[in-house]
């Protein structure tokens, strides 16, 4: 930004902050690369509402997220869950406004909404046409401090939920498995349980459980606004602050957080599923995201793993036709997650073989450097999906408010790009000897079962 | 007309249709071949053909093995993939625009020259058997496929896109060579482009593709309208361990070539459309029964089904079926009322900003309109047909269109949980099924 524009940003908000009631004032804090061609400006409101914003003309549209940095982490054992119920009571009654009001609203609006819960946070998205910013900023702002909670309401969203975990994890077997992956390889850390919950605390929560997860966590100064769209900076910074300048800041929380203790053993279950075929899943501990070892560990897992020309592909699902799919995972957290890996195997192949044939992969990229061609070829497909997904400004939204709550830093998706490129050879072998170890490591064997009473999908509860 | 006036049409590419929208915003280039002809096209008994030749296509391209072509993909930040449907086929990439130029020259291969090597069809062959057996797992997939194979029954539409493990090991070579040489001629492909490209360049990639296969027509879809079956039907489809069921309940829908398509469209939205929908309300949020409560209306060029969908507990599962029977009717006897019209065409029109937000979007509604045979404006005149549906159009198509007696009902679950609260929800049944999950065939 130009001096003179910078010293016209400053007098508009001199202006704007005469006006304001002091949580409502602001201050532009920093602006923000975000690649190539685009800037991010960080504001903060006198209550401590940090605000993202990106402005971008490409369509008449407005991405509005609500970031909360509240997740599943921040539950407790016999409450785990509160985070993603509490997500689905957000959409119910607001003070002078009845239960499906909000919705309602923002549908008649055009607006596309919807909300994430996961380990680190919590996220509410609206997309709007450019001219139903006002409502959106009304209703965004109201349900943040004047939501109703009632019995029925609660216990109503309750089924609801129990019914998405049937959908997603009881009656799905890679959700089932997945599940009794983490809770395996975490006995301390509260990355142990699952974010939707386990069923017998999502049926026991009660309307002042959700009560006072809302005084605790949903505060101004627990949030970040990220906007992206075609507004002009100036109305929009009006338009919140009056909006969220009622808003006032509360006292947070310090989090008991307690990191998990290094793992000294191998950990294996067997499990019998109601599935066709026998799968693999497996979990070595990996690093945070914000650790210099995640993003080499992130490529390590690209060259083994990602596309058709991965090795664990080519040689699992081509070359010995063991297996029909191979995935990994670098859990993209803010604390020290896993580097998780799914194979569904074939008929007649078991899941020990799948893990013999990975061992031996992972001994060989212990040993011997991985060639400049592969490691062009996984920055090469990272860069192409960083790019695919800011297309639409929901997408640009999103990439921002994720690395700004994970990281500290919304423009971080570039940066890691820069880091993925200069992974050298010595990088990957340093990671995959320091992560890949089997005393790291929690495996799940799973056994196709289709007889009744097969499903033993509690065990590590 | 085209679906947004951003979007242009080449008309110096050789005789091929050319779509083109460029955007400069990222440094990236999507580029969509479609096909008029999909997997309609199989031999009888030989159904995945179509869609075996797509993957097939990917892994020969020139001649090249698998792995040289699948590295070369991924080197060039590209990716490349098929869809396959009944009546259509569209190979999609998209490519950092710094290897365009050597991504087509893989796209032209893949295209126009593939190997069809036989070994490699027979190792495609034996992982699309794995890839089925492994799709019994997913219930939401298998209501689908039951769906769809008893409401079409032996219409072509009924037939499946992937094959089944009875037919994928009957495709030969020269089934799916056969496939080839019918559906990759000029006249057949569509190009729509959108990103990091100008006019010039999209015209000589087009322009190459087309000039490298022979010339040819289109092949003629000569598919006949579905008809409606007779009667309601349910079908359970017994799956062991389920705590939960997959509803789909569906009648004959329309077509947009039906004069009163987009009044059903505006009836749907406000039915089961959207998730203030009536559907979501009365199932999700009054009741709590199944986290996702939806109708839905696809389109191909024939009729395709109109169909509701819900996932409730295996308890909830006859009294939720029974509801939704109850909602149906009380659609087709009350119709919508004035306010809700309003609503669901502010809602449609207001939304429609969401479906033309990027070039790449843009792009691939003129893609659609042209591979379906779409009424020539009907992106172009949506947002005006939207506003002027009435409230008796609306309910006239709803009287028209939707029936409560010709109904096909798919219920995925153990049957000794649901079986007798769900037929026991269902009166005037005209044949009730249950099959085991995994005898789809």
């Amino acid at each position: 930004m130009s001096s003179s524009a910078s010293k016209q940003r400053e007098k508009r908000l001199s202006e704007l902050n005469a006006g304001a009631t002091p949580d409502g004032q602001v201050t532009h804090l920093e602006t923000v690369a975000f690649g190539p061609s685009l800037a991010v400006e960080r504001f903060r409101f006198g209550n401590g509402l940090e605000l993202l914003f990106c402005e971008d003309h490409s369509a008449p549209v407005i991405a509005y997220h609500t970031w909360f940095r509240v997740g599943s982490r921040h539950e407790r054992e016999g409450k785990t869950g509160l985070a993603h119920l509490f997500e689905h009571l957000m959409f119910n009654e607001v003070e002078g406004r009845k239960a499906g009001e909000f919705d309602r609203k923002l549908e008649e609006a055009g607006a596309e909404s919807n909300a994430s819960t996961w380990l680190d946070f919590t996220q509410y998205n609206v997309s709007i046409p450019k001219d139903q910013l006002p409502l959106v900023v009304k209703l965004e702002s109201e349900r943040m401090s004047r939501l109703v909670l009632r019995d029925p309401q609660v216990k109503s969203e309750k089924e609801v939920v129990a019914n998405e975990r049937r959908y997603r994890v009881d009656d799905d077997v890679e959700g089932a498995v997945s599940e009794l992956l983490w809770a395996t390889a975490f006995e301390n850390h509260a990355y142990r349980w699952p974010t939707i919950g386990w069923m017998k605390d999502i049926e026991g929560f009660t309307t002042e459980d959700c009560l006072e997860f809302y005084r605790t966590y949903y505060a101004p100064n627990n949030a970040v606004l990220v906007i992206v769209g075609d507004v002009a900076e100036a109305a929009l910074l009006k338009r919140l602050s009056t909006a969220y300048g009622a808003l006032p800041a509360s006292t947070l929380p310090i989090e008991d957080v307690r990191p998990e203790p290094p793992q000294l053993a191998e950990r294996r279950v067997e499990v019998s599923k109601p599935t066709a075929t026998e799968k693999l899943v497996v979990g070595y501990h990996s690093p945070a995201m914000g650790d210099f070892d995640h993003p080499a560990l992130s490529l390590l897992a690209e060259v083994l793993f990602s596309g058709r020309a991965s090795r664990l592909h080519q040689k699992l699902v081509r070359e010995l036709e063991l297996a029909t799919e191979v995935r990994a995972f670098v859990g993209p957290f803010r604390d020290p997650g896993l580097f998780e890996l799914f194979v569904s195997a074939r008929e007649g192949t078991n899941a020990e073989q799948l893990l013999e044939v990975i061992d031996a992969e992972f001994a060989r990229v212990q040993a011997e450097p991985i060639s400049a061609e592969e490691i062009a070829r996984a920055a090469a497909r990272l860069e192409l999906g960083l790019l695919a997904g800011l297309e639409t400004v929901d997408g640009k939204a999103s990439t921002l408010g994720f690395y700004e709550i994970v990281l500290g830093r919304p423009g971080a998706a570039f940066e890691r790009l820069d880091t993925t490129r200069r992974v050298t050879a010595s990088d990957l072998l340093r990671v995959a000897r320091r992560y890949l170890l089997p005393r790291y490591r929690s495996v799940i064997l799973v056994r196709p079962d289709l007889s009744a009473g097969a499903d033993d999908a509690e065990a590590a509860q | 007309m085209s679906a947004a006036a951003s979007v242009i049409r080449l008309e110096d590419a050789g005789g091929a249709t050319v779509l083109l929208e460029t955007s400069r915003a990222l440094p990236l280039v999507s580029i969509s071949i479609g096909l008029k002809t999909g997997s309609l096209v199989d031999a009888p008994g030989k159904d995945g053909s179509t869609r075996l030749l797509s993957r097939l296509m990917r892994r020969t391209a020139g001649g090249l093995e698998p792995q040289v072509i699948d590295t070369r993909i991924d080197s060039l930040g590209a990716s490349l993939s098929a869809d396959v449907a009944h009546s259509t086929m569209i190979f999609q990439a998209t490519v950092i625009s710094r290897s365009l130029n050597a991504f087509v020259d893989l796209l032209v291969d893949v295209l126009a020259r593939p190997g069809l090597a036989t070994a490699e069809l027979e190792r495609l062959q034996r992982e699309t058997l794995a890839e089925l057996k492994d799709s019994l797992d997913d219930d939401r997939s298998l209501a689908r496929r039951f769906f769809r194979r008893r409401f079409f029954g032996a219409h072509p539409y009924g037939r499946s896109v992937s094959g089944t493990p009875k037919t994928v090991p009957e495709i030969s070579a020269s089934d799916v060579a056969d496939v080839f040489k019918r559906s990759f001629v000029r006249d057949n492909l569509i190009f729509a482009f959108s990103g990091d490209l100008d006019a010039q360049r999209a015209s000589q990639i087009a322009r190459r593709i087309s000039e490298a296969l022979p010339s040819g027509p289109a092949p003629v879809d000569d598919t006949p309208e579905p008809a409606a079956v007779p009667g309601r039907r349910l079908i359970i489809v017994d799956k062991p361990e389920r705590t939960q069921t997959q509803i789909l309940i569906g009648c004959l829908g329309s077509h947009p070539r039906d004069h009163d398509h987009v009044a059903l469209l505006v009836a749907n939205t406000i039915f089961g459309g959207t998730f203030t929908a009536r559907m979501t309300q009365e199932v999700r949020s009054k009741r709590g029964w199944s986290y996702g409560a939806y109708s839905n209306m696809p389109f191909d060029r024939r009729r395709q089904s109109f169909s509701m969908w819900t996932f409730p507990k295996a308890d909830d599962a006859g009294p939720c079926l029974k509801l939704e029977l109850d909602m149906l009717h009380d659609l087709r006897e009350q119709g919508v009322t004035k306010a809700e019209l309003s609503w669901a065409k502010r809602y449609m029109i207001r939304s429609h900003c969401f479906a033309i937000d990027t070039a790449a979007k843009r792009v691939g509604l003129e893609l659609d309109q042209t591979l379906y045979d779409l009424p020539k404006d009907y992106y172009a005149q949506y947002l005006e047909r939207v506003q002027a549906v009435t409230l008796e159009q609306a309910n006239q198509a709803v009287q028209n269109r939707l029936s409560e007696e010709n109904l096909l009902i798919t219920v995925v679950g153990t049957e000794s949980a649901m079986g007798n609260a769900v037929r026991d929800s269902v009166s005037n049944l005209a044949s009730t099924e249950v099959v085991a999950f995994d005898s789809a065939d």
